[in-house]
């Protein structure tokens, strides 16, 4: 029947054998397995996540039926953890599964060091104090930690990690490097062995739109006291240039040399953000040093030297229109310059290595191929703990965001959650969570709400009334959907952190069920 | 909505009993664009279009090709056209039923014609195609070979090219191909 | 087991009903809160989900948990190993099984009260009633023909009032996810009053298609080696037999020849993989991304059914891949969609012949519209060409109208022609709501009509 893999095809086309391989070597651990933690665990399950441990004092009641998917009947007044491990492990019996019978909170108060043990702890559901906590433990062991929150047709997820760098970034849309206006002798000697002029109109019109840049940049460049093209004048006259070196209008290599022709103007040198990068003061290296600042020394060096200010060239070039035997040329004066570029990294690599008294092997070579194919689009995040965002947030943003339209409904759901918070641990149970008590709920939220911006420095009139009484209006509802939602962002934002691949949400992503205009807060 | 879907429901049960209307065949989005572009059709004289499934069927037809100069004077070249349900986001899918010694075709019966594949776009239409079908009889170009032999032949040696395709035409091998009689 | 027990006690409906029970300051028109809405949302709503796949399952089971108790789901596949991965109501046992009745089975088993018609058909086989049956379609599709047809069928229910006004009763609401990767689309469709999926078809990118000539004389990449191995090669080969991508050893011979002409050409990367990635167009895809659409879309179908908050309007985009970005937004209908448009409305006799309505055509006063071809649900009335199709329908022209469109009191006629727009002639589709008048056979709903 199937290989083991095969069930796997669909998401490893997306982050690879080497991410799956992360993936089953994660262990990670659920705070509360209500709809929010369930959901959560299950997208992870699926995709095949080492081991999960469940934590939850709470036993199975009716109202679970209504909301939690991981629960049934036969579940009522059995331990939640349990239930929820047992039907998570039916989704894939790959996975190892355990559960804790016992209560979030009380277990980060009497044992820290449990969590030493896991990749990624995700915390659903828990109320402000028992947060703080949490986040100082997983910083002290350098634990990954997601928040992830449910609450009527709101939510919040948010990362908390000291630091977490990414080498396979895998953007979008990113800019082909190759060289255009400054090609490497082998380039530029390629370029000039073909013949622009060639009367064969096959080959004029499967002339690589490189070779064809590369020349005529060149002309242009000795015709303009050395310069490129830079105005929008001249933008359009070197188009013009390119257009007249067409022999027929059906020259799809001509039309692609034009489309890329913005490429030769380009800056030479290294990106802001890569600039920012190799200049953060981690790349002092020592000995306690992560490898990736070591590499991010290596590049330093290299940009410094045999790279005359650029980084190691990614040797891939996009399919272009070619006859089939230039473009294999040039992939390979592409993938030689490359392999020349990861050897002398290689030596920094060494070379640093042997100063801070490290093995100079410790570092594989296809870690140092692999940075040096990502080198232009590494990422480097961090994330303030939250007691920090709490006690001392960026007040610039909070009122840009009080006073923006697209943000106000946002930026209100963030303080009023944190209201709830405090309004949970005054007393005892959700703002309305009785029906008879909505109006005292709504006022006394109020007031937590509005002491909680001005202790921030803002008016807090600018919170809307209609929204307070929104979120009296939930009493804690945990609806299935927005608890869907949320755990697929949490379980999405845990596969990134896991693999090392693709770029982790940053700031608070605040959820707004109300008309899906959710928004991330930086704060 | 919920008072409507209770309404709905009244009104179904009330249904059930009466004469529900005939089954309606559903029409695309697609079909209704073709319908357009059919009977907008402006074809060269050379050309004929049949429906081998009857008036009602649009999606699927036949156009034959009798080019009036160049090599394949005197020829006729089938093709079918397969159209999608959500034309014209998709091009149709023509295939040269005429087996034919052309650079752009080959014998397989897959026609090299840009706006078929890579350059289609939803504001051509069938006469467009029909009119670059065409062009690629009396223009046939070595530059976008399907056919390689044909394709150096007729580069090489155009008088070569042209006894080819008089040969291929009136029945008969060329190197070891058979072609049938299209003339 | 015993699962057929319903849950005894209110309380089941606890977080739930907290949002339908309470009045609120931010909620839809109409609602109207209190334990019976709960109730009419589980004896009168029914909704119909599209597709048992990847977004299907998530949304049976979110829509279970919604408080919807009458679902059915239509899907014509089988379960299969590559499913498992994000597919959650299958499990390794079920290959081979149909998705639609799996997956009815495993949230029937796992909630309560909950009842799932599954239909294991393509979408085409069910007939128009089947689909008029339903308040709501939720789509879980991933292609661009499906959601296509399914939108032309809950826009067939729509009708318009005399003013040009959709009818509320006539509106079949749709939800229609997507996603690819990190990368996804949720959006509300109120045929009439939202955009329906043909006002905006061109937010789907074409498919991208390599020349055939490029495969056949300047292979590049391993993608072209594939195509290759796939379009030209198989066929030369393999003559009059069609090539069937779910059949693995016509996949392994593609992966073969396409390795064999990479080496010729000196080009890398053919892997089996990618051999199938490129012929069946695999688009990949997990449980997260699946997971928040399909919440999206579910919510959205609950607001709908029930009021008690705002409407997401109208097209919700999200992206996980760098960071994360959700936008949504509000596309505007086009007013002259042929599928969703009101079009124009006329008023015939039904004696009136076809060759009459022509002429009436030319001279109405908002239409003029001449030489006219038209086509009445895919049955063409007149066409002016080409000429072998003139000469078919030209019997057509004696014949009154209301007999051509098999006396239907008022229905639906698409007509191609020439109009006069800034002084120039140039050719239109257009939509004409058609209501016959005289002897209808005593038909009495004219009223739905409007303007009768």
């Amino acid at each position: 029947m199937a290989e083991p893999k095969s069930k796997y095809d669909r998401q490893l086309r997306i982050w690879g054998e080497q991410g799956q391989e992360a993936l089953e070597k994660a262990s990670i651990c659920l705070l509360n397995c209500g709809p929010t933690g369930s959901e959560t665990l299950k997208n992870l399950v699926l995709g095949g996540i080492g081991s999960i441990t469940v934590i939850d004092g709470s036993k199975v009641e009716e109202g679970d039926m209504g909301n939690n998917f991981m629960v049934d009947l036969q579940s009522i007044a059995q331990s939640k953890a349990k239930c929820v491990c047992a039907f998570l492990q039916e989704l894939n019996d790959s996975v190892r599964a355990k559960f804790v019978e016992e209560s979030p909170e009380a277990l980060i108060d009497t044992n820290p060091a449990f969590f030493q043990q896991f990749t990624l702890v995700i915390a659903t559901q828990l109320l402000e104090n028992s947060i703080l906590k949490l986040d100082k433990i997983c910083r002290q062991y350098n634990i990954m930690l997601i928040v992830a929150r449910s609450y009527g047709l709101t939510g919040l997820v948010r990362i908390s990690i000291k630091e977490h760098d990414v080498v396979d970034t895998k953007p979008d849309h990113f800019l082909d490097d190759l060289r255009l206006n400054n090609p490497w002798p082998e380039l530029k000697q390629f370029a000039e062995s073909i013949d622009l002029y060639t009367t064969d109109p096959v080959v004029h019109k499967h002339t690589p739109y490189v070779v064809i840049l590369v020349k005529i940049v060149e002309e242009w460049a000795s015709a303009h006291g050395g310069k490129f093209p830079s105005t929008r004048e001249e933008k359009r006259e070197f188009k013009e240039l390119l257009k007249s070196k067409m022999i027929s209008l059906d020259e799809d290599n001509y039309k692609e040399a034009m489309e890329a022709s913005f490429k030769v103007s380009l800056p030479c040198g290294i990106s802001p953000q890569l600039h920012q990068i190799v200049n953060d003061s981690s790349v002092e290296i020592d000995s306690s040093s992560y490898n990736f600042w070591v590499l991010v020394a290596a590049l330093k060096e290299f940009i410094e030297n045999e790279g005359g200010g650029e980084p190691p060239l990614e040797g891939s070039i996009p399919d272009m229109t070619s006859l089939t035997e230039y473009y294999i040329s040039l992939q390979k004066i592409y993938q030689s310059k490359a392999d020349a570029d990861f050897l002398a990294i290689e030596q920094h690599v060494k070379g640093i290595l042997k100063r801070i008294g490290r093995d100079p092997d410790t570092i594989l070579k296809t870690t140092i191929k692999n940075f040096c194919k990502n080198a232009r689009k590494l990422m480097v995040c961090r994330y303030r703990l939250i007691e920090d965002e709490f006690n001392s947030p960026i007040l610039t943003e909070v009122q840009k965001y009080l006073t923006d339209e697209d943000y106000s409904v946002a930026v209100g759901f963030y303080v009023l959650l944190r209201a709830v918070d405090r309004f949970t641990s005054n007393y005892n149970r959700f703002p309305g969570l009785f029906d008879g008590e909505m109006d005292e709920d709504t006022s006394r939220l109020k007031t937590i709400a509005v002491g909680i911006l001005n202790d921030m420095g803002c008016n807090g009139s600018s919170l809307s009334e209609d929204l307070i009484s929104e979120m009296c209006r939930y009493g804690g509802a945990e609806l299935h959907t927005v608890a869907a939602y949320i755990g697929g962002i949490a379980s999405q934002e845990a596969i990134k952190l896991i693999t090392k691949q693709f770029i982790p949400l940053t700031g608070t992503f605040i959820f707004n069920g109300i008309d899906h205009k959710s928004q991330l807060l930086f704060l | 909505m919920i008072r409507l879907f209770k309404v709905k429901e009244k009104q179904r049960e009330a249904a059930e009993n009466a004469n529900g209307r005939a089954p309606v065949k559903k029409q695309s989005a697609g079909e209704l664009r073709l319908h357009k572009d059919i009977s907008e059709l402006n074809l060269p004289k050379s050309t004929t279009i049949s429906f081998p499934n009857g008036k009602d069927d649009l999606m699927n037809f036949e156009v034959s090709i009798r080019p009036d100069e160049g090599y394949y004077l005197g020829g006729t070249f089938l093709f079918t056209f397969q159209v999608s349900p959500i034309y014209p986001h998709e091009a149709p899918k023509v295939k040269c039923k005429t087996k034919v010694y052309h650079p752009n075709i080959d014998l397989e019966g897959n026609v090299c014609l840009n706006i078929l594949r890579e350059d289609w776009k939803p504001v051509l239409n069938i006469n467009t195609i029909i009119y670059g079908l065409h062009h690629l009889f009396t223009q046939p170009n070595h530059e976008d070979p399907l056919n390689h032999d044909a394709a150096a032949v007729l580069r090489d040696n155009p008088k070569m090219f042209e006894v080819n395709v008089r040969r291929a035409m009136a029945g008969g091998y060329v190197g070891q191909t058979y072609f049938p009689r299209c003339m | 087991m015993d699962n057929h027990n319903s849950v005894s006690g209110e309380n089941r409906w606890r977080d739930l009903d907290k949002l339908l029970v309470r009045p609120g300051n931010i909620v839809g028109p109409n609602f109207e809160p209190g334990p019976q809405l709960r109730d009419d949302l589980q004896a009168y709503a029914k909704v119909l989900v599209v597709g048992a796949g990847g977004l299907g399952c998530e949304l049976l089971k979110d829509l279970a948990l919604s408080g919807f108790r009458n679902l059915e789901v239509i899907d014509m596949d089988r379960i299969e190993v590559s499913n498992l991965n994000r597919q959650f109501l299958f499990r390794l046992q079920d290959v081979g099984k149909p998705k639609a009745e799996v997956a009815a089975m495993r949230v029937m088993e796992r909630v309560s009260g909950v009842n799932i018609v599954p239909h294991f058909c393509r979408i085409e086989d069910k007939n128009i009633e089947f689909y008029g049956d339903f308040n709501i379609i939720a789509l879980g599709l991933d292609s661009i023909e499906a959601r296509s047809y399914i939108n032309s069928v809950a826009c067939s229910f729509l009708e318009y009032d005399s003013d040009d006004k959709p009818c509320e009763e006539t509106i079949k609401p749709m939800v229609d996810g997507g996603t690819e990767g990190f990368k996804g689309h949720a959006r509300v469709i109120l045929p009439g009053i939202t955009p329906c999926f043909e006002c905006t078809i061109w937010l789907f990118p074409p498919q991208v298609k390599f020349p055939l000539c490029t495969l056949a004389e300047t292979p590049r990449t391993a993608a072209h080696c594939i195509e290759y191995a796939h379009l030209i090669k198989w066929n030369e080969v393999h003559g009059g037999k069609s090539f069937d991508a779910d059949d693995p050893e016509h996949m392994q011979w593609v992966y073969s020849e396409a390795l064999k002409r990479a080496e010729l050409f000196g080009i890398s990367g053919v892997t089996y993989s990618l051999t199938q990635g490129v012929v069946k167009n695999i688009i990949p895809a997990i449980a997260s991304t699946n997971a928040i659409i399909s919440a999206a879309c579910a919510l959205e179908a609950l607001k709908i059914a029930t009021g008690f908050s705002k409407s997401l309007s109208n097209y919700l985009t999200y992206n996980g891949a760098e960071g994360l970005h959700t936008k949504v937004t509000e596309f505007w209908k086009d007013n002259d969609c042929l599928v969703c448009g009101p079009g124009v409305l006329i008023e015939v006799d039904s004696t009136t012949s076809l060759q009459k309505f022509i002429d009436l055509l030319r001279e109405h006063p908002t239409l003029p519209i001449s030489k006219p071809s038209m086509v009445h649900r895919g049955k063409n009335l007149y066409m002016q060409a080409p000429p072998i199709l003139e000469e078919m329908t030209r019997s057509n022209l004696q014949l009154p109208l209301f007999d051509l469109m098999g006396r239907i009191p008022k229905d639906v006629i698409h007509v191609t022609g020439t109009v006069t727009l800034n002084d120039r002639k140039t050719s239109a589709l257009r939509k004409l709501r058609i209501v016959f008048k005289g002897n209808v056979d005593g038909v009495a709903d004219m009223d739905m009509a409007g303007g009768a």
